[in-house]
């Protein structure tokens, strides 16, 4: 009696686990999946999941892609490698997801390729690692299905700093000294690394150069000491210390005669200006992504702001909302050249990635930002492009201020500088 | 020279005189009840966040603060109640007042995201010091350290409920056969804690600011200060405090600010495998 | 009892036929993560010794091996059985030395140096940034398994192996001078059992599986990373083997994986159907702190206990 109880209780165990994950056999394609992939726990995986269903309602309502109907599936990465390669996986072979969109830490995206390589899927991502675009260029035929979308690549943060330098210099601040706050982090080696050369033409010093942990807050020092040594900037190269609002803060009760211009990941979040009580204003600092709410670069930028706000009661809470809604219609564009083009299978990965290569420098397409690739699949750079607009925080509003092109405001100094 | 000498001494002061409140807290609860309350940083951050929110929503500047206090009485009512049932048994303590701590920070994630907050500061404003730059806020928060510790400490020594509560930690079950309540001893030792850590974690946003990871650092840095100084004792703990201050903005002077928190773990990890009751601990 | 162990590995063989392979693949990670709980329970469960630090050398292992995987980092290539192993020995040498020094204190100062020491070596993987890859970690070179069904062949195979070892320590004399010292350790004392002797030994035990368990993740996923030291996991193994009692080695196996599944598999999802306002975190944390109160045996003795009833009641 208690045995066939028992046994009772294991076949419907396995009978439980099986009705949970059989799949019906793949026969016609009847729809087509878009999967996004985030820590969905934190500002960045959420806004790329509201960029993507967004834009994906919008596709829907105009007739869907080639037809057929358009569906999201969302894995949530926890900011975790091996949730994240899990994640992926389902999505790639249990939901049968065409293609993926997402990512966030690089460290994460990494561990997410592999993932790729091995399924075969095309990952239309963000992260700003180097790293990512080198191993496409290394071993093509095995990462060729990643596309960078959502921002530059991190080393590019260099050229738009001495860019800030030089535009400071020409609106009249003298900048002959600068004093480098960065992250103890991987991804700002290859920033300062390319960032020097760039500073000595110009004939600027960097004083000291400080690296801080993950969560530091004594930045009070640290400022006091940019001050004895005569900085004229204090220039913060952060995005996972995640105590950027303690450093503007701290400058902006000190008020030491210099300037505080660089980037800093916090200072891009549309209520950083609230959380820490104004303090953040008149930090300069560039704007990964290229585009910021207030200043949208492209008409379909203005459009897709005002959409979100509508739909979600408020505005992209990231940048990676624009890379995000980017990727889905840069899928459909692709997948309808395919089909125009006569090809078999317009979904087949390998043949969009051909098509996605044809963005290049002489070719780019605008959708929020304008977007073109380099070779190795790199989000391509310039003023044209993409590139990471210097902004700064005005009485509770970020404004564009470099390049004049895209600028919608005007330096404003701290007005206890003296220079 | 003397300014970095003077620079040292100020700031060590005032990081030293933030985390004395924050250990005393633990040092109290841990000399009274022997319980390893885990989820000390909840009453930390918790206390700051919703002095935010409602400074955000249009309050004032002391209501949240007091709102905020609040906060912090009723998470060490909370815990106390939550820890009565498995006193015994150490590991249950442990992983229950870990787990609440970790429930609490997910919340705060939930409803705040990851990005920091700080609280408006009392004051505002630099002062300059032998030369050297330092905040009105800072100053004020090692005054206010400085006097409540003091407090506490007249407290503990002077006062009836205080002695109550002194001979409750050196023999609970002494205690009880005198016809000391040692339940109430218990809920007050917890609830005075957690105010204790709140008002810390106030200062702490206002100087710098608190994010949902926070929480488990100050729990770290009370832990270890504690053990330090010498578990069940006060006054060991408040000098520990200063040690770890002055620990840690000697290495930024000197070293360099990456490897602040390394150097400083590194210490207590050496101070303890060489005298393991601590620096002023009293051998149980 | 023992049929039920058989009918569980019997089930366990049979589900690469079933399962799509993703879920496959969570499942060999959850027998990973299984074993690192009943490694953790080993020390914690046995000894009466709170482990607040067992990630220590999980990632220890994770990295060593990885380590000896990557000739681009260090010019050495082992084979991955091999790296395996010494990421094991490597993180129980480790466990001899800490356990030497910190076994001879009291039970709560092994408790907090215990709880500094993964973020200590956590800040060793930035710092010495070339060699361990920062925060970002790094992928290995040469690999064993390819196919996820490989994959979790050799997780369901090693995991069995160190519970059958495991096992066989606890239920030798070893294992009753462990219980010893955790129920009483004066009267153990007293009794003339050299109690610090046992508890290192547990701590090099528990820190050798854990170092294997760390290795085995690195092998399954091709890429190492500092969350392997971090302060999450060890939560969550500490969930999981006080869901399934401590002590028992079977009820942490158990707490593991339906722990793992629940967090990397279907709560989620359930949370997600029924858009609650929380996450799965939320959820898991609330039931430890419920079992803690209610049910600090664990479900494997309520388990049991009901067994035991229902049998002696149900037979006529």
């Amino acid at each position: 009696m208690r045995h066939a109880k028992a046994v009772l209780t294991l076949l419907i165990l396995v009978a439980a686990i099986t009705a949970l994950c059989a799949q019906p056999e793949k026969a016609e394609r009847e729809k087509v999946i878009i999967g996004v992939i985030g820590p969905m726990a934190v500002p960045e995986g959420q806004a790329e999941e509201k960029a993507v269903k967004l834009a994906v309602e919008e596709i829907n309502a105009q007739g869907g892609i080639l037809g057929y109907k358009v569906e999201v599936v969302v894995g949530d990465t926890k900011l975790d490698s091996n949730t994240a390669t899990s994640e992926f996986r389902r999505l790639a072979t249990v939901e049968n997801a065409d293609v993926i969109i997402g990512g966030f830490s690089s460290g994460v995206m990494t561990a997410m390729m592999e993932t790729m390589a091995e399924t075969k899927t095309l990952f239309l991502a963000d992260a700003s690692s180097p790293s990512h675009a080198q191993k496409v260029e290394q071993n093509y035929e095995k990462y060729k299905y990643w596309f960078r979308v959502s921002q530059n690549n991190g080393s590019t943060f260099a050229l738009d700093l001495a860019d800030m330098v030089k535009f400071l210099r020409d609106s009249g601040y003298e900048v002959k000294k600068v004093y480098v706050i960065r992250d103890e982090h991987v991804w700002t080696d290859p920033v300062i690394e390319a960032l020097k050369p760039l500073l000595e033409e110009m004939g600027v010093k960097i004083v000291k150069d400080v690296k801080i942990p993950r969560g530091y807050s004594e930045y009070e020092q640290l400022i006091l000491e940019a001050e004895n040594l005569n900085a004229d900037l204090i220039m913060p190269i952060l995005a996972i210390s995640g105590t950027g609002d303690i450093l503007v803060k701290q400058w902006a009760t000190l008020k030491p005669n210099l300037l505080l211009a660089g980037h800093d990941l916090s200072a891009i979040d549309a209520e950083f200006y609230e959380k820490t009580n104004g303090m953040a204003n008149y930090e300069i600092f560039i704007a990964d992504g290229g585009a910021l709410v207030t200043a949208p670069p492209t008409e379909k930028c203005r459009e897709f702001v005002e959409a979100y706000k509508a739909k979600y009661g408020h505005y992209p809470e990231s940048h990676q909302a624009y890379g995000a809604y980017d990727a889905v219609y840069l899928y459909k564009m692709v997948v309808e050249m395919a089909a125009e083009n006569g090809e078999k299978d317009p979904f087949d990965p390998d043949v969009l990635v051909k098509y996605l290569e044809r963005f290049n420098a002489s070719n780019p397409v605008q959708l929020t930002r304008t977007i073109a690739f380099y070779d190795n699949h790199d989000l391509m750079w310039g003023d044209e492009y993409v590139r990471n607009w210097i902004s700064q925080w005005q009485d509770g509003k970020q404004y564009i201020i470099y390049p004049p092109s895209v600028a919608n405001g005007e330096l404003k100094l701290p007005p206890w500088i003296q220079k | 020279m003397i300014e970095t000498l003077i620079k040292i001494f100020l700031f060590g002061a005032v990081v030293g005189g933030i985390w004395g409140l924050v250990a005393s807290g633990f040092s109290l609860i841990f000399g009274v009840s022997r319980i390893l309350n885990f989820a000390h940083g909840a009453a930390f951050v918790s206390s700051a966040f919703l002095a935010y929110a409602l400074v955000n929503e249009g309050y004032s500047l002391y209501f949240a603060v007091l709102a905020g206090l609040m906060l912090a009485a009723v998470i060490g009512v909370v815990v106390y109640a939550l820890t009565k049932p498995v006193r015994e048994r150490e590991v249950m303590v442990i992983i229950v007042t870990l787990a609440f701590a970790l429930l609490v920070q997910q919340i705060l994630l939930i409803l705040f995201g990851d990005r920091g907050v700080s609280v408006e500061p009392f004051v505002k404003g630099v002062a300059e010091i032998g030369g050297v730059k330092v905040t009105h806020m800072r100053l004020l928060s090692f005054v206010l350290a400085i006097i409540c510790l003091t407090a506490l400490e007249v407290f503990i020594t002077k006062t009836n409920l205080g002695k109550k509560v002194m001979a409750t930690s050196q023999d609970s079950r002494a205690a009880m056969m005198v016809g000391i309540d040692i339940e109430k001893m218990f809920l007050l030792v917890m609830v005075l804690s957690s105010l204790l850590a709140g008002f810390a974690g106030i200062l702490y946003a206002q100087i710098f600011a608190v994010n949902s990871e926070v929480s488990l650092r100050a729990l770290i840095y009370a832990f270890a200060i504690v053990i330090l100084g010498g578990l069940g004792s006060l006054r060991g703990s408040i000098a520990a405090s200063f040690i770890v201050g002055y620990i840690l903005v000697i290495t930024i002077t000197l070293l360099g600010a990456r490897w602040s928190e390394f150097v400083m773990l590194l210490t207590i990890v050496a101070i303890l495998v060489v005298k393991p009751t601590g620096l002023f601990g009293v051998e149980e | 009892m023992r049929w039920v162990k058989g009918a569980a590995l019997i089930v366990a063989t049979v589900i690469p036929f079933i399962l799509p392979e993703a879920y496959l693949y969570i499942l060999g990670l959850a027998y990973i993560f299984a074993l690192m709980v009943i490694s953790w329970d080993l020390m914690v469960g046995y000894t009466g010794q709170v482990n607040l630090g067992h990630t220590t050398f999980v990632g220890l292992g994770a990295y060593i091996a990885a380590l000896l995987q990557t000739p681009l980092r260090t010019g050495i290539a082992l084979h991955p059985a091999i790296s395996i192993v010494t990421g094991g020995a490597a993180a129980s040498a480790v466990g001899l030395v800490i356990g030497i020094i910190t076994l001879r204190l009291r039970g709560y100062y092994f408790a907090l140096v215990t709880a500094i020491l993964p973020l200590v070596f956590m800040q060793t993987v930035f710092i010495w940034r070339e060699l361990f890859g920062g925060e970002e970690g790094f992928t290995i070179e040469n690999t064993l398994f390819t196919t996820t069904l490989e994959k979790y062949c050799f997780s369901l195979v090693v995991l069995v192996a160190s519970l059958f070892v495991m096992k066989k320590i606890v239920d030798s004399r070893i294992g009753l001078r462990f219980m010893a010292v955790r129920d009483s350790e004066e009267l153990a004392e007293s009794l003339g059992i050299n109690t610090t002797r046992y508890k290192v030994l547990a701590f090099v035990l528990s820190s050798f599986f854990a170092g294997i368990a760390g290795a085995m993740v690195v092998n399954y996923r091709f890429t190492v990373s500092p969350e392997l030291y971090g302060v999450p996991l060890m939560l969550l193994i500490i969930l999981s083997a006080v869901l399934g009692g401590l002590g028992t080695l079977y009820g942490p196996l158990i707490g593991a994986i339906v722990i793992y599944l629940a967090k990397n598999w279907w709560l989620g999802d359930i949370i997600r159907a029924l858009s609650l306002p929380i996450n799965d975190e939320i959820v898991l944390y609330a039931i430890l702190i419920a079992v803690g109160i209610l049910m600090p045996e664990g479900l494997y003795h309520e388990l049991k206990g009901r067994w035991v009833k229902s049998i002696s009641s149900g037979e006529k």
